[in-house]
């Protein structure tokens, strides 16, 4: 059973929803999802540009009005 | 009104002005507009010498007075500083930045209001911008003013800037990661 | 095939759990954008029209960068920051490709002034280095990782709406004002001793485009070389 992580990165200043989700990401295993909360408008593309070349499966989810999730799907 | 939300579907409106440019179609434009300006003004661009310009106008309503100090000595700083912040250009062009980017956010539906989080965040911010901002004065100006324009400007000074910006960069993420994460 | 109620999948294919938390609808803000946008242009025919054309020029300049920044998430801070703590270097790559192509720019506005013996455009740039700027950088670089932005990306989140951005920018305005109180000092015992250098006078016209050229291409390459070994040897 994949296991989902919640990470919340609201409020935070670059680069620290990416420096979080590489710490969460590194705790996983293979096949877990981490849902990462993020109202960074820089965070919203360098996370996800950064999970897809390490070759994870991503989508980003816009939840509000400057608000967005980054979902990473850890594949390797 | 239902125009608005037709809008959000248009794929022109997503592409253009909701879906972020990847970074090399923002360096293009910003170079377009560093040559326009120093077509059109004379000038290239810069940010944080009009921030001590605004340090100064502040620093007079709270009663004091930059008149004998040798930053502000030459004629024409202190023609500026006497015809105050309305007629100062660079103040029009750190503003509109603001707003430019406060369009940008807004059209893009993507304006949200952040607070600040963390005590750490308050020193982080405090004591980040002071560096910036003594930094910026005794080095002839910041990423953009010294780094962005120096180095278009083919002026070494540029490129010293850059290195020791990079090796400051360094040891504020040493810092970062240590302190205000 | 085999979705229960309670995991959805996104676009991508990523299987999760519905939301349980429940969604604030999304307010639509393209109408207030278009306000912004009218404001933006009142205020520069009412700039033009009453302080004059050289401000609203400013104006428009100035909310041009701030629209193309915004929307292309670019970030000085980041491409020199990120090199040495994510091992990215998209925006390192992006700004040099901005520097190669202001110097053609710039090269030719003021070659073009040059060859007709007029005063060359946007010299006040080209400042003396010495400890002074060195110091100065590194003071910079320092102040803008740790605040999260430089002196554009700070004007630039304070109209997205960040907080600490607004309070890095009033400690910016204040550390501008020591740093001009100062001045003085550094002026007298480093910056007058050092040295403009302006590389056209060293290298000629030619010279000096095509070695900045050389050098932005070979960071570049250096640029790209540095993130694949960074993202090869990252285990995960």
């Amino acid at each position: 059973m994949s296991k989902e992580v919640e990470l919340d990165c609201l409020g935070e200043a670059c680069p620290v929803p990416l420096i979080k989700c590489e710490k969460a990401l590194e705790g996983m295993d293979t096949g877990d999802v981490l849902i990462c909360q993020i109202d960074h408008s820089c965070a919203m593309k360098n996370v996800p540009e950064w999970a897809r070349e390490q070759g994870h499966n991503v989508e980003i989810e816009e939840v509000d009005d400057g608000e967005w999730e980054v979902i990473i799907e850890k594949v390797k | 009104m239902k125009i608005f939300d037709k809008i959000k579907t248009d794929p022109y409106y997503k592409a253009w002005l909701k879906d972020a440019w990847p970074y090399v179609t923002g360096a293009i434009l910003l170079s377009v507009f560093q040559i326009v300006s120093l077509a059109s003004t004379g000038t290239p661009w810069g940010v944080s010498g009009t921030l001590a310009d605004w340090g100064a106008w502040l620093y007079q309503l709270v009663g004091g007075s930059v008149d004998k100090w040798y930053y502000f000595a030459s004629d024409a700083a202190q023609a500026k500083l006497a015809a105050g912040p309305l007629k100062d250009p660079g103040t029009f062009r750190n503003i509109g930045l603001i707003a430019g980017a406060l369009f940008a956010a807004l059209i893009a539906s993507g304006f949200k209001f952040k607070k600040i989080k963390t005590w750490r965040q308050v020193a982080a911010a405090v004591l980040g911008g002071l560096l910036m901002g003594y930094g910026a004065r005794i080095a002839f100006g910041c990423n953009i003013g010294a780094l962005f324009s120096g180095i278009a400007s083919m002026s070494l000074s540029g490129w010293v800037y850059a290195v020791f910006l990079f090796l400051g960069a360094i040891v504020g993420s040493k810092l970062l990661v240590k302190y205000f994460m | 095939m085999g979705d229960d109620q309670q995991t959805v999948r996104g676009e991508g294919g990523i299987k999760r759990s519905s939301r349980t938390r429940t969604r604030k609808k999304k307010k639509n803000q393209i109408p207030l954008g278009i306000m912004a946008l009218l404001f933006v242009v009142a205020v520069g025919i009412i700039l033009a029209r009453t302080v004059g054309g050289n401000v609203a020029l400013f104006w428009i300049l100035g909310s041009s960068f701030g629209f193309i920044l915004q929307r292309s998430r670019f970030c000085f801070t980041a491409s020199m920051r990120d090199p040495y703590l994510t091992g990215s270097t998209s925006l390192t790559k992006a700004v040099l490709i901005a520097f190669a192509v202001t110097t053609v720019g710039f090269a030719a506005i003021k070659y073009g002034a040059f060859i007709k013996g007029l005063p060359i455009p946007g010299q006040s740039y080209v400042v003396p280095i010495s400890l002074a700027t060195a110091v100065g950088a590194f003071m910079f670089g320092i102040g803008m990782v740790i605040a999260g932005g430089c002196a554009s990306g700070t004007l630039m989140r304070v109209g997205e709406g960040f907080g600490m951005q607004m309070l890095s920018l009033f400690f910016f305005i204040v550390g501008s004002l020591l740093g001009a109180a100062h001045f003085g000092w550094w002026k007298l015992n480093f910056i007058v001793r050092g040295p403009r250098v302006f590389l056209p006078d060293v290298f000629g016209w030619v010279g000096a485009v095509v070695l900045q050229l050389l050098i932005i291409a070979l960071l570049w390459i250096a640029a790209d070389k540095w993130a694949k070994r960074k993202s090869s040897s990252s285990s995960h």
